[in-house]
């Protein structure tokens, strides 16, 4: 049975509807209060992060890392309250909390604004006036902290399965039809979607182990797991602390070994096939080398679009692909294929450990917008490539669906996106751009040589007797040269640095 | 050293021309490091070497034309550009910058030697002097606040007195107020008017409006760290183009320092930027707190020498020989000792971290 997230505003009827509904299916209710507890029990004044983060955090380094500590504690307690059993849980964002998961149901509360007002006046005894303005209030700074926490709008209403509107339907009669809903298949747990689960816990688990250590507080460490390997990348300013890494993860349940990577900055790989061998591994894998970056893998397998179409057909958003247990042939035969693709990636990432390179990878099967929710709002990207896509369609189609979701990604994440094509472009230094540095060298010893050798008329424009009647002609001088010397050299520098692979 | 076109210039040797590509390669290593302009060390560099205070700041802002511009349009790219707050802040800016130049180029009015020798060197003196006290006074106070942060950043508590300044601020009735969408903060218009007139005075009296713009941003208005540095840079690249301008049409840029600025400028960012990836935060806070207090400390010795010129106060003319060599003494040991510092910490981290890369490149799930 699915998890269910409740979303919704305080005093908007959501809380009485996540209960009624955990009654009605019989399933235990969790409400935010129990997490806000659970993270202070572990050491993260969650008051006092919602505080700041209003007041625009100045130490905003370190109310990153206690978010990331935020949301693994969140992440972990709803995933271990699910192992135990069905959960209903009520907050402003849990719908958030478990990107990549397919058996999760997200609904969000669209609360009765009178009843709303109604209820603020009578409980916290005010005005209607002050009412009207507390909730406003309130209103504005859950959407910040839902923003600060998981990057996102809480009110995209593509991150939700369901939206009920309480002006119109009542609680009861809500809660009916989402205990119908929450049978549908798409919802139900599929191998592939418990095992995104354990992913999930595991990285929250390996958080919160790095943030519990006294001597690994203040390090900045992105974690990420894959098959149960958990790779830490952290900066190379704390390259002292990386040998403590791997003991203090070592005995977290679920866990298969930890990989610690030294990286100033990540590189999202998306491919729907890795190959260490390919012409793409040796570009990203140069990139990584220069910038000193860990390379992330995500491997995307596009759903079938016939998939699409039935999910559509039965007006429901379009759950990440579950493998059918029907066995027969055809199943087989994609059964062996993606056994053959997680072969490649895992020798992919394998290969990047061996270089020291990994960030961690993992896999994620639906449409774009499944592959935009996979990718995490809160990691500092500074580049996403994506490699081949759609392999399973034509050359010509294939071209056309990576650039649409190329583009598509660019408005999605903050870093800038390119394909593997574009980037074996930037890396190349062949004759064009030896011909490039040569000439625009030649142009800077040009506008030096001239400088330098008329400067008695170069002066005479800026500052001497020509620039008392014409004092026109030295700013536009100024204006021309010193943009015009700056951009030529700063090619030249930038091309030298390029050609001696250090930019 | 001889000037030409009166005083208004200097005479370019070899040497001094050596002298100022490594001014531009130091500055450019500090500006890299610590995310200010380099002008705290360049400006007082060209100045100990001659350069008129009005000169060197005009010949700055010009070679940070070119880099501000591209500098600004990659910002804008990633998105790390707030271009309302930024065009709030530059109307006052621009206002000041034009002041600022206006005062500048009064105070610096008979320098060029038509109306005698004394008069120009006067004129000079009071220019230098101006320059030197507005320095000293921001620096001073710039300096002394981030090392005291970066010394005291041992303690855990979130709450500093720049917090309690905004908190303060954001109590006050100070209507109007402005929404600004990418920096997602609401900001009193009052105050967007007045940090922006500061950023231009700066700007166009020392070339130094980034160490106001940046922390007000940051502490006062509330915007992120990553929006903050690239707005400052956008609206420098305005800013600071006006002021290169204004001060192009006194007549008061000289190029060849600008170009010869560039030539190790550029080099000397990319090493400083290097240097923030693998040093810890609060070792560049400190670096640049030093650097800074010692550059105010040669600026300070400096001005007796104006002063006297000024007939302000009496000494022994040959007295100013010392304290012009204890000027450029202590900003060579600023610049050399701060850039000298970031190349060893560099060299010494790089080392430091392949060794851990080696060590770490037998780790793998099977070992555990």
């Amino acid at each position: 049975m699915p998890i269910i997230f409740v979303s919704g505003l305080p005093f908007g009827g959501g809380e009485r509807l996540a209960r009624e509904l955990a009654q009605k299916l019989g399933y235990d209710f969790v409400s935010r209060e129990e997490i806000v507890a659970k993270a202070n029990e572990a050491g993260i004044p969650v008051g006092k992060l919602e505080v700041a983060m209003i007041k625009k955090p100045a130490v905003q380094e370190r109310m990153a890392r206690l978010r990331e500590r935020y949301l693994a504690v969140a992440t972990a307690a709803i995933c271990e309250k699910a192992s135990e059993g069905k959960t209903v849980y009520y907050g402003r964002a849990g719908h958030l909390l478990l990107p990549g998961v397919s058996h999760v149901l997200r609904i969000k509360v669209v609360p009765e604004e009178t009843q709303r007002l109604e209820a603020v006046m009578q409980r916290l005894k005010l005005g209607q006036e002050k009412a009207e303005k507390f909730l406003k209030e309130i209103d504005e700074d859950i959407r910040a902290w839902v923003h600060f926490v998981h990057g996102v709008d809480m009110d995209d209403a593509r991150r939700y399965d369901f939206v009920v509107n309480l002006e119109k339907v009542g609680i009861e009669n809500a809660a009916t039809a989402l205990c119908t809903f929450a049978q549908l298949p798409d919802f139900q747990p599929t191998p592939s979607s418990l095992a995104a689960m354990e992913e999930r816990l595991l990285r929250a688990r390996a958080r919160i182990r790095l943030a519990l250590d006294e001597r690994l507080q203040d390090a900045e460490l992105t974690v990420r797991s894959s098959e149960g390997a958990v790779t830490v990348t952290y900066m190379p300013r704390q390259a002292k602390l990386a040998p403590l890494i791997p003991d203090v993860l070592k005995d977290i349940p679920g866990c298969r070994g930890v990989r610690c990577t030294m990286a100033n900055t990540n590189i999202l790989w998306i491919e729907e096939r890795f190959s260490p061998g390919s012409q793409a591994f040796k570009q990203v894998n140069e990139l990584a080398r220069r910038w000193d970056a860990a390379v992330e893998l995500l491997r995307f397998i596009p759903a079938a679009v016939e998939t699409q179409k039935a999910a559509q057909a039965v007006s429901v958003p379009a759950a990440p692909v579950m493998k059918r247990a029907t066995g027969g042939i055809e199943d087989d035969v994609a059964d062996k294929a993606i056994a053959e693709k997680d072969i490649a990636f895992q020798s992919t990432l394998e290969a990047l450990v061996g270089g020291g390179k990994s960030g961690g990878g993992q896999t994620v099967s639906g449409n774009r917008d499944h592959l935009a929710a996979a990718i995490s709002p809160t990691v500092p990207y500074s580049l996403v490539v994506v490699g081949d896509l759609f392999l399973g369609k034509g050359e010509s189609a294939r071209k056309r669906m990576t650039r649409e979701i190329t583009s598509f990604l660019g408005g999605q994440v903050k870093a800038p996106v390119i394909t593997t094509g574009e980037l074996g472009v930037k890396l190349r230094f062949g004759t064009k751009e030896i011909s490039k540095l040569l000439g625009y060298a030649a142009l800077v010893a040009l506008c030096y040589g001239l400088l330098f050798t008329h400067q008695e008329t170069v002066l005479d424009i800026l500052g001497g007797p020509f620039h008392k009647g014409h004092p026109w002609a030295a700013v536009g001088m100024v204006a021309v040269m010193a943009p015009l010397v700056a951009a030529l050299y700063g090619t030249v520098a930038s091309l030298v640095l390029r050609l001696l692979k250090l930019e | 050293m001889p000037g030409i076109l009166g005083d208004v210039f200097i005479q370019l040797t070899w040497q001094s021309a050596l002298i100022v590509v490594l001014l531009g390669f130091i500055g450019g290593v500090l500006s890299g490091f610590t995310g200010s302009g380099g002008a705290f060390f360049m400006t007082p560099g060209m100045m100990n070497l001659g350069v008129s205070g009005v000169v060197a700041v005009g010949s700055n802002v010009a070679h940070r034309l070119g880099n501000n511009m591209m500098g600004a349009i990659k910002h804008a790219k990633l998105g790390n550009v707030d271009k309302k707050l930024a065009f709030y802040l530059m109307i006052p800016a621009l206002v000041a910058v034009r002041f600022a130049v206006w005062i500048n180029g009064l105070l610096f009015k008979g320098a060029s030697g038509e109306e005698g020798a004394q008069v120009a060197g006067a004129a000079k003196a009071m220019s230098n002097f101006y320059i030197s006290a507005v320095f000293v006074g921001v620096l001073a106070f710039v300096g002394i606040f981030i090392l005291r942060d970066a010394l005291g950043s041992g303690s855990k508590d979130d709450s500093g007195p720049s917090m309690k300044m905004a908190n303060f601020l954001a109590r006050m009735p100070l209507h109007p107020y402005v929404n600004f969408p990418v920096a997602d903060v609401r900001v009193s218009l009052w105050l967007v008017l007045l940090v922006g007139f500061g950023i231009g005075y700066l700007d166009g009296t020392v070339a130094i409006g980034g160490f106001l713009g940046v922390p007000a941003m940051i502490y006062l208005f509330g915007v992120p760290t990553s929006v903050a540095p690239g707005t400052e840079l956008f609206l420098a690249a305005f800013g600071g183009g006006l002021a290169a301008l204004s001060y192009a049409y006194q007549g008061m840029v000289d190029l060849r320092l600008a170009f010869l600025l560039l030539l190790g400028s550029i080099i000397g960012v990319y090493v400083g930027t290097y240097g923030t990836k693998v040093v810890k935060e609060v070792m560049i806070r400190t670096v640049m707190g030093s650097v800074i207090l010692l550059c105010v400390l040669s600026r300070m010795s400096a001005i007796p020498v104006y002063l006297r010129k000024l007939q302000w106060i009496a000494f022994d003319p040959g007295l100013d020989h010392w304290f012009e060599g204890l000027s450029t003494a202590l900003l060579f040991v600023a610049g050399i000792g701060g850039a000298g510092l970031i190349l060893a910490l560099v060299f010494k981290a790089n080392m430091e971290r392949r060794k851990i890369h080696e060590a770490l490149r037998v780790t793998k799930p099977a070992d555990l």
